[in-house]
């Protein structure tokens, strides 16, 4: 059988997030190509439905990743994505979705390497938890 | 409108040039070296915020390089000037090059190439670039230049690898130097500083003793695009510090060398203490110190962040001398501690010491009397008080470093308001 | 009726930046398999200007309506590329970037084979959000040439006098009735024979000569409505005998500079109202300025002081359970200053600084090497000394870190340097326009160090104290730097701000007011309209685009220009597979 390749959907903020996401490639870091990351304004635009239909289309594994609190470049909306990705995780968890599949990141524009970090961590976890059964569809 | 000229291309000429070509005032930004960008791109982060230095200069640069009034002329200098207030003829030369910047990509193929290898001066020559370099990755413009000193073609007559190798042929090994004449209304001159000479106090053992480093040096140790990518590791053996000493008002507060305050070594110990311990969760920082100028907004704040939430420890006291211990490398540090009035010495595996910042004057601006020293060697303001960034002859404006060491949100003030005083003259010039 | 969509996908080596790791020819003819892609190509340097000039090329040529370059990241190039696309004659934002550049090839160096895969579901991606793109236009509103300037002390005079000289109509309003605000009180200056009071005269003149100056004196401004480019501002100016007059004014631009209060201390916090012999810093400026109630003669509770304390940091660093944390940047300063004009006047008497940092900053630190040169007396402290009155003197005592003792020296007179606190009116300016304030109460910037003059709010500016403290010539500068800021607004006729805001469709909004309670920038508004039907309102001016209503609006009604719900959904199911 084929090594298990897991797929991970990020959705990083285009001031922080995405920014740290560059500069890991102006800095020559590696890490594992299993990320799709998808851009938004602000943490504050991820509607919860984009990650459950991430889940649903087969993603393994899904971040949401902005500023620090307090650093938002909208003032607040990374506290309004905290609020949101709290209710939506224990809910993922009704749903069967390992906690480890889903993860809410603060990570700065200079922190290329918390970026490495979480990017290997998030694939090591997510390996080990093995391939998402499509089972969301089946509770719609 | 007449157009204004910005001397250096520092965050102070930056946001000066930004400030008037916003206005609708045409700009020509003048920089000695191949990119704006000045020493705030050597910075790793930045007091009190501790957001990352590049990441909020590089949007900066990069709207400097799109702006359609502003007429970037990096690798030149201002050779004479001539003239009154509304009215002055500058003429600069702009050194060749030697790759044609209309062609370059800033691809780096010929970086790779290129077998010489000369110190870096954006790492302060802790590791090397090469003959044709881009001085640093996020470089506005980023265009490759080639060193005529070091290069091969121009030492001996050989080599011409780069030219090979260059995809859309820019190499051009026949450029010339080119002389540039403007009539502009007003002059910004924001050419910044330097670190003075750390070995003027030998009893610290600076370039003597391999751990002992300058601020702007560990600035560099800290970043990524620093010559060990973010690793603070000792010039001796390449092992993590344990014990770092800061020592605060070296060439500074001193009656031999300089005798102001430099101002912000303070802050940038204490914010490099901060990272180090975010480096290396379990170094231990200690910074000597005479008084802690946290003087500006948020500064008082962080210091006490700095001793509270990451336990930087503070010793009041200017340590007498720095001896090496030459089989470890490690550094004995001589102080008289003056919250207990005792002598005492203690080892540390690394050394940092705050330099004096020195202004460094235009010459061609200085000669023709437009820009006046100070006691210090500052740019003079003598109307202060009520044109505090106006030079010693009318239409020339002096700010950041340049006129008296401070950080930079001042420099970014001095800024704002020397390219609003500029428009003036540009309107009615 | 929809137009056919015709996609063009431009692929760049980067030298071998992304052709060195990422198979740049399978990623096109990939890409030419995607649905609505009618042409795609590579090229070495697709920012180059032959780059550039092929795509304009097959804009023309292959009636494309949509473009997607696959190259480094969007905060590179993307400006360059939607400048390509309007050169075209094609809207620029009908445009969208892969970064398979910073994204892919230069972090996955090593695995070839898995860059290219990534490389052509990042072109994936991007295609199946250009393929629902719509055009946008930048929101353009009309400026008005003026500016208001609030607040009439050292910062707001020279804003006022920089922007009258560059050409346009200020209008002043003080809520005193003389300008020059605390300023005028602090007699000579440091390195000068000039008063404070001079410094405010000589901008007072040149603003009074100047008939593009309007001041309002014994004003406040009441309400401000709009937002950058057209303030409307009503401002009340009391006439005396009860009366009062309502100004309405245009602008299109604000500068605050509303100042400080010197900290007032406590009673009896270091003996201060206990006695006449303790005086604050700021009451012995006025003490020794010509035009004080002494006529510039030291006197102190009567006496002419042989010895005099200064206490340093009052009301700062938490010296007191009174004072504030912070710094108050120049009371070491000023305090020197005051000590050394003394000395001049009269120099036999005998001065103790008790002080627990010397913040002598910069070029100030020459203050006190003459401080020291004149023997004055530093005494350090960590614990705030204590004051006692006693019948013919007071006594100051402290432990002295230094020599590590307990002192206690009598002096005939005792000076609080005390430190800087907000402008009474900050809280109700802040609210009225809806800027912010930082933890210390002062007025908060857009970013403390490379938008020190700016606030959160575009087009209200900030200078002086109002932000923090700062002395004189830093207050100064900081009003230049704010007129700068105020003139690149109205300098323009018109201005444009980026259309990536939010919308509402008023048909399937159900005005449940979610979305207006959770913008940061209070961009939203609920409406009722004649029918009763109350719909969300988006003020496109003061909308930054943050999206944060949009995720959080229940029926679908408020969307985001540029990231739609369809838009990133749409990337999502791509992210998995082509259609
Ligand atoms: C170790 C260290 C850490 C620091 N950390 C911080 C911090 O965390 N936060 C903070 O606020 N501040 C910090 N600072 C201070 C900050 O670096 C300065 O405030 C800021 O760089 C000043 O900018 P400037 O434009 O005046 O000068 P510079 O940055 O020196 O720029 C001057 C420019 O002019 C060019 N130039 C020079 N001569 C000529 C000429 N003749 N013709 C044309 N161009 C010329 C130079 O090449 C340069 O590009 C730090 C300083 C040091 C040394
Ligand atoms: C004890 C002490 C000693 C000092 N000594 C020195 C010194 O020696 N040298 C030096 O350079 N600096 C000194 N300073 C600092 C100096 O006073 C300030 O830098 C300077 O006055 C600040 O000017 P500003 O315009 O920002 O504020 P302010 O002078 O406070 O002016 C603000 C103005 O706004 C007005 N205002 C407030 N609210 C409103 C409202 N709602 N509507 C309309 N108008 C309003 C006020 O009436 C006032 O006129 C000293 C300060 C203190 C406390
Ligand atoms: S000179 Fe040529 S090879 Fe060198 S960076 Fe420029 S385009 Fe690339
Ligand atoms: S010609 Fe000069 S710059 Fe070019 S590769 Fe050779 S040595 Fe380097
Ligand atoms: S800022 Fe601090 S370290 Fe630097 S010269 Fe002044 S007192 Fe010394
Ligand atoms: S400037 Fe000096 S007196 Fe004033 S608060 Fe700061 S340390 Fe204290
Ligand atoms: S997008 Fe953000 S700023 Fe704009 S209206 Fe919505 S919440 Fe407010
Ligand atoms: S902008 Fe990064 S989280 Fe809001």
């Amino acid at each position: 059988m084929a090594e298990f390749k897991p797929k991970i959907v990020v959705f990083a903020c285009n001031w922080c997030t995405y920014a740290a996401l560059d500069l890991a490639g102006t800095s020559r870091m590696k890490y594992p190509a299993n990320f799709r990351v998808i851009k938004v304004m602000c943490s504050g635009r991820v509607d919860p439905q984009f990650v459950l239909e991430a889940f649903k289309q087969g993603a393994d594994g899904v971040i949401v990743a902005g500023c620090h609190p307090g650093d938002c470049h909208y003032v607040n909306g990374n506290m309004k994505t905290l609020r949101r990705m709290t209710m939506l995780k224990k809910m993922l968890e009704e749903m069967g979705i390992e906690k480890e599949r889903f993860r809410l990141e603060w990570i700065s524009a200079a922190e290329a390497t918390k970026w490495v970090q979480v990017a290997n961590e998030m694939v090591e976890q997510v390996k080990a938890l093995g391939p998402l059964k499509p089972r969301l569809e089946v509770k719609e | 409108m007449k157009p204004v000229v910005v001397v250096g291309g520092g965050i102070a000429g930056i946001q000066a040039a930004l400030d008037l070509a916003d206005q609708g005032v045409k700009v020509y930004l003048v920089e000695k070296s191949p990119s704006i960008g000045g020493r705030m791109a050597q910075l790793d982060k930045t007091f009190p915020t501790l957001d990352c230095s590049s990441c909020i200069l590089t949007p900066k640069m990069v709207a400097v390089d799109r702006h359609e009034n502003i007429e970037l002329l990096t690798y030149a200098e201002v050779k004479e000037v001539v003239g009154e207030p509304g009215n002055f003829k500058v003429k600069i030369l702009k050194k060749p090059r030697y790759v044609d910047v209309d062609k370059c990509t800033g691809c780096g193929q010929c970086v790779m190439k290129c077998p010489v290898k000369v110190p870096n001066e954006f790492n302060l020559g802790m590791d090397m670039r090469k003959a044709i370099y881009i001085p640093f990755p996020q470089a506005v413009p980023l265009k490759a230049t080639i060193d005529p000193e070091h290069c091969l073609y121009f030492t001996k007559g050989v080599c011409r690898v780069c030219e090979r190798f260059c995809p859309p042929k820019a190499i051009n090994f026949n450029q010339k130097p080119e002389e540039i004449e403007l009539n502009v209304a007003a002059i910004i001159v924001a050419t910044g500083f330097s670190l003075d000479d750390a070995r003027k106090r030998g009893e610290y053992g600076y370039g003597k003793y391999p751990n002992v480093y300058t601020n702007l040096e560990f600035e560099r140790l800290l970043s990524s695009t620093g010559p060990t990518k973010g690793e603070i590791v000792r010039r001796s053996d390449g092992r993590h510090p344990k014990k770092i000493a800061f020592i605060q008002c070296v060439c500074s507060r001193d009656e031999l060398t300089n005798k102001y305050c430099s101002a912000i070594c303070c802050m940038a110990s204490t914010k490099e203490a901060i990272l180090a311990k975010e480096h290396l969760p379990d170094v231990e920082c200690t910074i000597f110190f005479m008084d802690v100028r946290a003087f500006g907004k948020g500064y008082q704040e962080f210091f006490e962040r700095a001793k509270q939430e990451f336990g930087v420890r503070f010793v009041r006291a200017r340590p007498a001398k720095i001896e090496e211990d030459p089989k470890t490398r490690n550094l004995i540090v001589y102080y008289e501690d003056t919250e207990t009035s005792r002598f005492t010495k203690e080892e540390f595996d690394m050394v940092v010491l705050a330099v004096a910042l020195r202004p460094i004057l235009p010459e061609s601006l200085v000669k023709s009397g437009l820009i006046q020293p100070d006691n210090y060697g500052f740019a003079d303001v003598p109307e202060m008080y009520i044109e505090p960034v106006r030079a010693s002859k009318p239409g020339i404006f002096v700010i950041g470093v340049l006129q008296s060491p401070k950080d930079i949100p001042d420099s970014v003030i001095q800024a704002g308001a020397a390219a609003m005083r500029a428009a003036i003259y540009a309107i009615s010039g | 009726m929809s137009e056919e969509i015709r996609i063009g996908v431009y692929v760049c080596h980067c030298g071998l930046n992304i052709a060195g790791v990422v198979n740049v020819k399978e990623v096109v003819e990939y890409a030419k398999t995607l649905p609505n892609v009618v042409v795609a190509k590579d090229y070495v340097f697709m920012c180059s200007a032959p780059g550039q000039a092929m795509i304009k090329e097959d804009i023309k040529e292959h009636k494309l309506n949509r473009v997607v370059v696959a190259a480094c990241s969007p905060a590179m190039h993307e400006p360059t590329f939607r400048g390509v696309l309007g050169d075209a004659g094609l809207n620029p934002y009908l445009f969208e970037m892969a970064n398979i550049r910073e994204h892919c090839s230069w972090v996955h160096p090593d695995d070839k084979e898995a860059a290219t895969e990534k490389a052509k579901e990042l072109v994936r991606m991007a295609v199946a959000k250009a393929r629902l793109l719509e055009p946008l236009e930048k929101i353009k509103s009309a400026v008005r040439p003026a500016v208001l300037v609030i607040g009439g002390g050292v910062a707001g005079l020279r804003a006022t006098l920089d922007l009258v000289e560059r050409g346009f109509d200020v209008y002043l309003v003080e809520k005193r009735s003389v300008l020059g605000g605390n300023a005028v009180k602090l007699g000579e200056l440091a390195y000068t024979t000039l008063t404070g009071k001079d410094v405010v005269n000589s901008l007072v003149e040149k603003i009074k000569a100047n008939p593009k100056a309007h001041i309002f004196l014994n004003s406040e401004v009441e309400k401000v409505d709009g937002s950058i480019g057209d303030f409307r501002v009503t401002v009340t100016r009391r006439l005396g005998e009860g009366k009062e007059e309502k100004i309405e004014l245009n602008v299109g631009a604000i500068i605050v500079a509303i100042g400080y209060d010197p900290y007032e201390p406590a009673i009896g916090e270091y003996g201060y109202k206990t006695t006449d012999k303790v005086v604050t810093l700021f009451q012995l400026m006025d003490i020794l300025s010509e035009e004080g109630p002494t006529k510039g003669e030291l006197l102190i509770g009567g006496i002419r002081p042989k010895s005099l304390a200064f206490i340093l940091c009052v009301g700062s660093l938490s010296t007191t359970p009174n004072a504030k944390p912070y710094c108050s940047r120049m009371c070491c300063s000023a305090s020197l200053k005051t000590i050394l004009k003394i000395k001049e006047k009269y120099p036999d008497i005998d001065v103790y600084v008790f002080y627990k940092d010397m913040r002598t900053y910069g070029k100030e630190e020459d203050l006190y090497w003459k401080a020291i040169e004149n023997e004055v007396k530093f005494i350090r402290f960590d614990e705030a000394p204590s004051v006692k009155p006693r019948d013919k003197f007071v006594e100051v005592e402290a432990f002295d870190t230094t020599i590590q003792e307990r002192i206690a020296i009598p002096v005939d007179a005792v000076v609080l340097a005390n430190g800087m606190v907000p402008a009474t009116d900050t809280e109700k300016i802040r609210i009225m326009l809806k800027i912010g304030c930082g933890a210390d109460g002062f007025l908060k910037e857009a970013h403390l160090k490379l938008r020190p003059v700016e606030a959160l709010t575009d087009g209200i500016f900030l200078a002086g104290v109002a932000t923090g403290p700062k002395n004189i010539i830093e207050s100064i500068a900081s009003g230049s730097a704010a007129a700068a800021k105020a003139a690149t607004i109205v300098t323009k006729e018109e201005i444009e701000v980026e259309p990536l805001i939010a919308r509402v469709n008023e048909d399937m909004c159900s005005g449940c007011g979610i979305c207006a309670a959770l913008c940061p920038y209070e961009a939203i508004t609920i409406e009722v309209k004649e029918d009763g039907k109350r719909i969300s309102k988006v003020n496109s001016m003061l909308c930054k685009g943050c999206g944060t209503c949009a995720a959080a609006c229940p029926s679908g009604a408020m969307q985001q220009s540029g990231f739609k719900d369809n838009q990133v959904m749409a990337q999502v199911v791509a992210t998995f597979r082509g259609e």
